[in-house]
């Protein structure tokens, strides 16, 4: 029983990163009706943009909660310069193109950009020292003592704060609706004078930053990163994202608790090796069975 | 250019140098790297300002209109003349081509790193023929073709290792098994969208890796499978000094003991291996199955509309897709003598895919053309491995952007009604 | 005349948005049975549900062969072309644009030549009586080819055509499976009066010379009173009138649905 709920917690944590790393999959397909390729390494530039601040910012000895945040905004800025660059020039001028066209772009993309950090940040993983230690320790009188740490808390508070913005943000606000009005009919929008690829280049911006807070927490969670992490963490959220619903956002998050939660028992349960073949498995399940998801809606061929 | 045009083009690449800073400057200014404990920065501002200032200036040429244009029209002048030579020339070309890779292992600057390059770039020819048949012709997107390039090198492995049979038999028996692994994968998820294949695919490619990573009993694992038979010369192995009473290669020819040999046969290996798959390739294309892959690609609900079971003709694609990669594989394993879960990443299949891809999908010369240029030239800046990893997915978006139907993108009907015209 | 296609009590729901309501027509042997009526209707739905790609909610659709009735419910997706012998056409047209305007007739003949290429064993072996059965395919094209008169643009891409010409090779396409019943789904959409006329001829000649009859859903009333021999008119899902052209273009419900009542 303690050791179910030390691995429920464990799941909901890594839930929370693949969630945030999913909105951005799944905002993009509503958008522009793509997969986003590329968005596992916009993830994995944003653990580095973070691994990098952490280090300077380390080095100043400023109080730890002005760490986080700097480090929070900095990765968001520069990551998400990242996101609109790639839409430029990988996605924007495929607009109208044949289908599978975005798709090769982004592969492509994502090769590059996983080899420009290889060659720019060298291949070695790197490790870094743990900033938030400690935790709360519960049934310490059963055999294993469940720990909850605090970073744990951080991640799924920050996850929760964020959430609740995104949400104000697409259901509450012009851009918002600008957003949806473009996953309805992107002609149409932009005949009643919405600018269409603005609102297109702010979906990458949001769904960039979302996934370069996640490779913060992923840096903090895991203490090491490396180049390539963004191709397996990318791939767990788009499960994710097409678990929940593809081109849902609160499904998007579901999807990335469940695939979590999922990862986790099956490591803390089955077999650690194959943690990642149960996850490629729930995405073909999911694919075949069940490719609306949870909250998606059903996708009827037009004829 | 009028003087406004000039200063908002001016304004634009600076902006443009803005952007490239903030790219550049954390991942290739602030470069980490580890000193005992921890890890520390070392700065590389010089770089970052050439890199800012390279993306500056090649925004302004870009923005001086002209220099795009005349850019662009000559790209797509020079590929659109090579599309036509290639194909008003087919025959010659394809004549002289062998007719070279036949004599190439006894030209006399050839030795035995060019006949390695060249053996590499004949197998990724023959995988790239072998995908053009999903991708090219069915447009289906694999992402995992590599999966059956392993199944096939596996198989071959296993088969050769445990029950000893030659070359010959273990080729067509990892073929087969490739083929059932394809049918096995293709009969769930051929029925799904496009892009949602080419992710499940990919899915199975990296199950299939994990597998042989962690399946210790049969595949050993990591450190993979060696002593794996080489192949034979009808029976006469390539050994410096054959068993008691067997002859060997060079005793049998009375020829002087080489290394060579086994290469140079090798080379001609796959070399017959390749052409026949596009042989059959090209046989194929003009068959109804084949005229049913490419209307699938052109529109699926037009294919069911008029009774082409959608289905069973994917499935015919991915399983002879995959057959070919596993003979691909086969070979593979025979020339290493030596396969481990490492030469199948996906990096590979994404090899394959921006071959086909950047060939110009569907087109047999476009396939070599990409291999030789993608293989051979980037082979010889071997040191710059990851820059060319760069070029390569460079190239794959450049390629999208500016000519998605690949540089040789001239199709020709597969039957005629009034023949050659020309 | 005797029945063709029978519909029963058709119904298609989408969600909560009854798209066709309990829907009763006959269509006969040899004649041209149009639906009418006005956008979102529902036209294009019924033809979706007789074609297989959608699964009505409920109702049943028999086609009435020599061999006996069969239940189009039963087919679904290619089978309904290929067993039922039922072709369509599109609203929006559906060539193969990059193959050839004779590729896109032999893909038509798919399922013979399959059965002749001995599921390409003999087709790769390169057999005499594979090739006389392309041959014989290609005879057919040229034949249809013939009648539209593109045959000298046999070997062009279909993508090149105009966009009358494409109207009328999708139909002869859909003719290349031999059907019983061809579904037309706006065919006159876009096309010229001279060639809404040409149209009408190659309607009435598939009618009469190939015995095939055929559903049409138009807009183009002077195509659908010209050559229509019964009319079915929707409106919001439900029939609201049948009979032939000049019944229709009298009768008050139909004026009604389309130019709308006064208070």
């Amino acid at each position: 029983m303690e050791y179910f709920i030390q691995q429920l917690v464990n799941g909901i944590t890594l839930g929370s990163i693949y969630g945030l790393i999913a909105i951005g999959y799944t905002m993009v397909y509503g958008i522009i009706g793509m997969i986003n390729f590329a968005h596992g390494d916009i993830f994995m530039i944003g653990a580095f943009v973070a691994l990098i601040s952490f280090i300077i910012f380390g080095l100043t000895g400023v109080a730890l909660p002005v760490i986080l945040l700097l480090v929070l905004l900095i990765a968001m800025l520069f990551t998400a310069c990242y996101g609109w660059t790639v839409e430029k020039l990988a996605y924007k001028p495929l607009r109208g193109s044949f289908r599978l066209a975005p798709l090769i772009s982004a592969l492509g993309m994502s090769i590059v950009l996983q080899n420009y950090v290889q060659v720019a940040q060298g291949a070695r993983v790197k490790p870094m020292q743990p900033l938030i230690s400690g935790g709360l320790e519960f049934f310490k009188n059963s055999e294993f003592v469940v720990t909850v740490s605090y970073l744990q808390i951080f991640i799924v508070v920050l996850t929760v704060i964020l959430m609740g913005i995104f949400t104000y943000l697409i259901t509450k606000t012009d851009l918002g609706r600008a957003q949806r009005a473009c996953e309805q009919d992107r002609t149409m929008t932009a005949l009643l004078g919405i600018n269409v690829d603005r609102t297109i280049s702010i979906t990458f911006i949001i769904g960039s930053s979302l996934a370069s807070v996640a490779g913060m927490m992923f840096v903090l969670y895991y203490g090491v990163i490396d180049f390539y992490i963004g191709f397996l963490a990318g791939i767990k959220a788009f499960t994710a994202a097409v678990l929940g619903g593809i081109g849902s956002l609160p499904g998007a998050m579901l999807g990335g608790l469940l695939i979590g939660l999922i990862e986790t028992f099956w490591g803390g349960y089955v077999s650690l090796e194959y943690k990642d073949v149960a996850a490629f498995s729930v995405l073909i399940v999911v694919l075949i069975f069940f490719p609306t998801g949870f909250l998606g809606k059903p996708d009827i061929e037009k004829v | 250019m009028e003087k406004k045009d000039i200063i908002q083009s001016v304004k634009d690449s600076l902006f443009t140098g803005i952007i490239a800073l903030a790219l550049f400057g954390p991942i290739v200014g602030l470069r980490t790297a580890s000193k005992g404990e921890g890890l520390f920065i070392t700065p590389q501002w010089g770089l970052v300002f050439i890199l800012v200032g390279l993306c500056i200036l090649g925004r302004f040429l870009i923005n001086l209109n002209s220099a795009r244009k005349t850019e662009f029209t000559f790209f797509s002048k020079f590929t659109s003349k090579l599309s036509s030579v290639t194909e008003e020339k087919a025959k010659h070309l394809a004549i002289t081509a062998i007719l070279f890779a036949v004599v190439f292992p006894f030209l006399p600057f050839t030795d035995r790193y060019f006949m390695d390059v060249a053996i590499m770039i004949l197998t990724y020819i023959m995988l790239g023929w072998g995908l053009n048949i999903v991708v090219g012709l069915a447009g289906l997107l694999d992402l995992g073709y590599v999966a059956f390039y392993a199944v096939g090198a596996y198989s071959y492995a296993l088969i050769a290792t445990t029950f000893g049979w030659s070359f010959w038999i273990c080729l067509p028996l990892a073929g087969i098994f490739a083929a059932f692994f394809g049918i096995l994968l293709g009969f769930p998820v051929l029925r799904l969208r496009g892009d949602y294949l080419a992710i499940v695919t990919l899915g199975f490619g990296e199950i299939i890796r994990i597998v042989l990573i962690n399946w210790y009993e049969v595949t050993n694992g990591p450190d993979g499978i060696t002593g794996i038979p080489r192949p034979s010369f009808f029976g006469l192995p390539f050994k410096r000094s054959p068993d008691e009473g067997e002859a060997s290669f060079h005793t049998f020819f009375n020829l002087e003991y080489s290394t060579m040999h086994r290469i140079i046969f090798l080379y001609y290996l796959i070399l017959v291996l390749a052409l026949i798959t596009n042989y059959f390739t090209l046989k194929i294309r003009k068959l109804p199955v084949g005229r049913a892959w490419e209307a699938l690609r052109e529109d699926e609900i037009a294919c069911k509309s008029l009774g082409v079971n959608p289905t069973n003709t994917k499935l015919t694609a991915f399983a002879i897709g995959a057959m070919f990669g596993g003979f691909a594989g086969s070979f593979f394993a025979t020339r290493q003598a030596f396969i481990s879960p490492e030469s199948f990443t996906f990096i590979e299949s994404a090899i394959i895919v921006a071959i086909v891809v950047l060939g110009g999908m569907g087109s047999q010369t476009g396939v070599v053309l990409a291999s030789i240029f993608l293989i051979g030239i980037t082979e010889m800046f071997r040191d710059l491995e990851q820059f060319r990893m760069i070029a390569f997915g460079g190239a794959m978006v450049l390629i999208m952007v500016f000519k998605p139907k690949g540089i040789l993108a001239n199709r020709k009907p597969t039957i005629l009604m009034h023949g050659d015209k020309k | 005349m005797s029945n063709l296609l029978s519909v029963e009590n058709l119904t298609m729901q989408f969600g909560g948005l009854t798209a066709i309501d309990n829907l009763s027509f006959d269509a006969k042997n040899n004649e041209i049975t149009s639906i009418i009526g006005p956008n979102g209707a529902g036209k294009t739905t019924v033809f979706n549900c007789l074609t297989g790609f959608y699964k009505p909610t409920n109702g049943q659709m028999f086609l009435h062969k020599d061999e006996g009735k069969i239940s189009l419910r039963k087919y679904t997706d290619f089978k309904i072309a290929h067993v039922a012998k039922v072709a369509r056409t599109f609203q929006n047209i559906r060539l193969f644009p990059a193959m050839s305007v004779l590729e896109n007739l032999l893909v038509a003949q798919h399922n013979e030549l399959m059965v002749a290429s001995g599921y390409s064993l003999f087709g790769l072996l390169n057999l005499k009586s594979y090739r006389d059965k392309e041959q014989l395919a290609v005879d057919k094209a040229r034949y249809w080819l013939d009648i539209i008169g593109l045959t000298n643009r046999a070997d062009d891409n279909a993508g090149d055509l105009p966009y009358g010409d494409q109207r009328k090779l999708e139909i002869v396409r859909a003719m290349c499976i031999e059907p019983k019943l061809l579904c037309l789904d706006e065919p006159a959409a876009g096309l010229n009066p001279k060639e809404s006329a040409e149209l009408n001829k190659l309607l009435k000649f598939i009618k009469t010379e190939k015995k095939t009859g055929i559903l049409l859903i138009e807009h183009d009333m002077s195509v659908v009173m010209g050559i229509s021999d019964h009319v079915v008119v929707l409106n919001y899902g439900k029939k609201i009138f049948e009979g032939t052209a000049d019944q229709t273009k009298t009768s008050k419900e139909v004026i009604e649905a389309y130019l709308g009542v006064d208070e």
